[in-house]
């Protein structure tokens, strides 16, 4: 019987049609069953907390005690929140200062490992070794080498001219921000070049060849070819990264404390703390429907961009 | 478009468009890049096996050559009880790696083989939780978490991991049900074997990379993760890693130590580096999966 399946594939829709009633129902219901743990999972961590988050934004919800309903009062007092404009401003000025180096760096690494000349796997994967370890780690390590007169990064620039060696990183927004800005550059550039070189990978040679046949240089053929035929892939790695800028919170708690003063707190940081020190779950909840709507348009983009390609 | 990514990827080979230059340049050059993302690792893996006072003080020859394990030591035997909070983390990774396998392999058997009404609308569900970012619900979810009982509880940050890990482990895990050939489906279902028989004995082998990128991503995940832990582990006893080494950075226990803090954040990447290493392939496999879909 299982051979004689194998060797006539074409003979399943007429199997499927044959199938009785009940068996059909059976397969319904273990459809059912088995997604069922994750619809679950889903709806009760993420899926849930996301439409209880709308509610208690319109409520004057206390860590602890009872609440009232004050309808949009949290989403009006967020436009008067210096604070939360701060974070937002801090945070946009955060996500462009790194999201253009993280995508040129990246690209540029793209094209040197995407060929499958020897080595490249072994380089990929040391260049990715960063994004694997992660920022946290990476974030306590910077903290002992931002040191002012013992850390390694001051020494080494101190040498090179660039810095006295007494520079404090973290005392000036500035010098904080360029920082963090180098490490994350450093950190992430390694995805977006994995996710661009997968996508280049996926181009047929035989485009390149029949333009070098019309003369094209490699410059006029990345930029006439590569470029254009990357749209997906590069819409993908832009929207992670920005996306990821948007939500950024370990690196500022860790290195700067949102210091000096509350100059250097992303979004993410401000719900928190309006969560966790002010106990102020109604603000921080209108808060964070405001990201969830942020982020939202940008993953809308994201699909616009795709559906785009697909046309 | 479409072609292109139905085609197998077409390889840049050697005598491509990147023919010019020799060799040895690129081996050069691929070996200075690479130094830029190693080195400063590898410069403080050296940098934690120095004396706590030679960290506290300016990289200099003289102290130099001083390796020791003294930093390791006394972070391991102090009263950071670091041990326990290694522990911690490898319990939660492992557990929100082994449920997100698990969930994530019968949802995406049930996706890929199984037609049933609400199956569009359920998975559309299940990826709707990917652009919900967990950042932005951790306060709703505070509550609640509050309300079962899973604060400071391992299992519940283990749960919450596991939930914002699924929404690519049903994407990947239904993509590898996708692949199995029809034929060997049919056979299944004609010769009568139960669903879970039949996903045990016949497509287990087939769908085991999956498995793997699936849990893979899921531990990596886990292991690393900051912000969640922070905010539903109050517990001293109970922090994972990264939360647990902000008390050593912060000095709670006593005067700052740097050398601790270095050798606690190498800890916490050493098994970021051997589990990539060594699965590497599985890793790369879901993101170019993700990433020629979209």
């Amino acid at each position: 019987m299982t051979t004689k399946t194998v060797g006539a594939p074409p003979a399943e829709p007429a199997l499927r049609r044959r199938r009785p009633a009940a068996e059909a129902r059976r397969t319904t219901r273990t459809g059912l069953i088995l997604v069922s743990p994750a619809l679950l999972f889903v709806g009760v961590f993420a899926l849930f907390p996301l439409g209880f988050g709308v509610y208690i934004s319109l409520t004057d919800w206390p860590l602890i005690g009872p609440y009232h309903f004050i309808g949009l009062g949290n989403y009006q007092a967020l436009l008067h929140s210096s604070v939360f404009l701060q974070s937002i401003v801090f945070t946009l000025k955060y996500t462009a200062i790194v999201t253009i180096p993280i995508f040129v760096v990246g690209y540029a690494l793209a094209v040197f490992v995407r060929s499958n000349r020897p080595g490249s796997t072994v380089f990929r994967t040391m260049i990715f070794l960063p994004y694997i370890v992660g920022l946290v780690a990476e974030s306590y390590m910077a903290v002992v080498e931002l040191q002012p007169s013992s850390g390694t990064a001051n020494f080494v620039l101190a040498k090179l001219g660039i810095v006295s060696n007494t520079t404090a990183w973290t005392v000036h927004t500035g010098l904080a921000l360029t920082a963090i800005s180098i490490l994350v550059i450093w950190f992430a550039s390694g995805l977006t070049m994995m996710l661009l070189m997968a996508g280049m990978q996926g181009i047929p040679q035989e485009i390149y060849e029949s333009a070098r046949v019309d003369g094209a240089s490699w410059w006029s053929a990345e930029w006439r070819l590569t470029l254009p035929l990357l749209r997906k892939s590069i819409a993908l790695s832009l929207i992670i990264s920005v996306v990821g800028s948007f939500l950024a919170f370990n690196q500022f708690y860790i290195i700067t404390d949102g210091g000096p003063g509350t100059s250097t707190v992303p979004v993410v940081m401000s719900i928190f703390q309006t969560a966790f020190a002010q106990m102020d779950v109604g603000l921080a909840s209108a808060m964070s429907v405001v990201l969830v709507i942020v982020v939202g348009l940008i993953t809308f983009v994201q699909f616009h961009f795709l559906q785009g390609d697909e046309a | 478009m479409a072609t292109a990514v139905r085609n197998p990827p077409v390889r840049h080979g050697r005598g491509g468009r990147h023919g010019r230059g020799g060799l040895p340049w690129y081996i050069a050059g691929g070996v200075a890049i690479s130094a830029v993302f190693v080195v400063p690792l590898l410069w403080e893996v050296f940098r934690s096996l120095q004396p706590a006072s030679a960290v506290s003080q300016p990289p200099s020859a003289r102290t130099f050559g001083h390796l020791t394990l003294g930093n390791y030591q006394s972070l391991l035997s102090g009263q950071d009880d670091i041990i326990r909070n290694v522990t911690n983390s490898l319990i939660v990774a492992v557990l929100a790696a082994v449920l997100t396998a698990l969930v994530a392999l019968l949802a995406g058997y049930g996706f890929a083989l199984f037609r049933f009404r609400g199956s569009g609308l359920a998975f559309g569900l299940v990826l709707l939780a990917f652009m919900i970012p967990f950042q932005a619900v951790l306060t709703p979810l505070f509550l609640e978490m509050h309300f079962f009982h899973l604060l400071n509880s391992l299992l519940g940050l283990a749960l919450f991991y596991t939930t914002f890990n699924l929404p690519v482990g049903v994407y990947v895990m239904r993509n590898s049900f996708l692949q199995v050939p029809r034929e060997l489906v049919d056979a299944a279902r004609v010769d009568g074997a139960s669903v879970i028989t039949t996903l045990v004995s016949v497509f287990r082998p087939l769908v085991m990379p999956g498995i793997a990128t699936t849990a893979l991503f899921a531990f990596l995940f886990s292991w690393t993760e900051f912000l969640g832990a922070l905010s539903f582990l109050t517990n001293d006893s109970l922090f994972t890693l990264p939360v647990a080494l902000s008390n050593v950075e912060t000095g709670t226990y006593g005067a700052v130590n740097y050398g601790l803090l270095l050798a606690g954040a190498i800890i916490a990447m050493v098994p970021c580096v051997v589990v990539y290493v060594a699965l590497q392939r599985f890793y790369v496999r879901g993101l170019v999966s993700g990433a020629l879909k979209g």
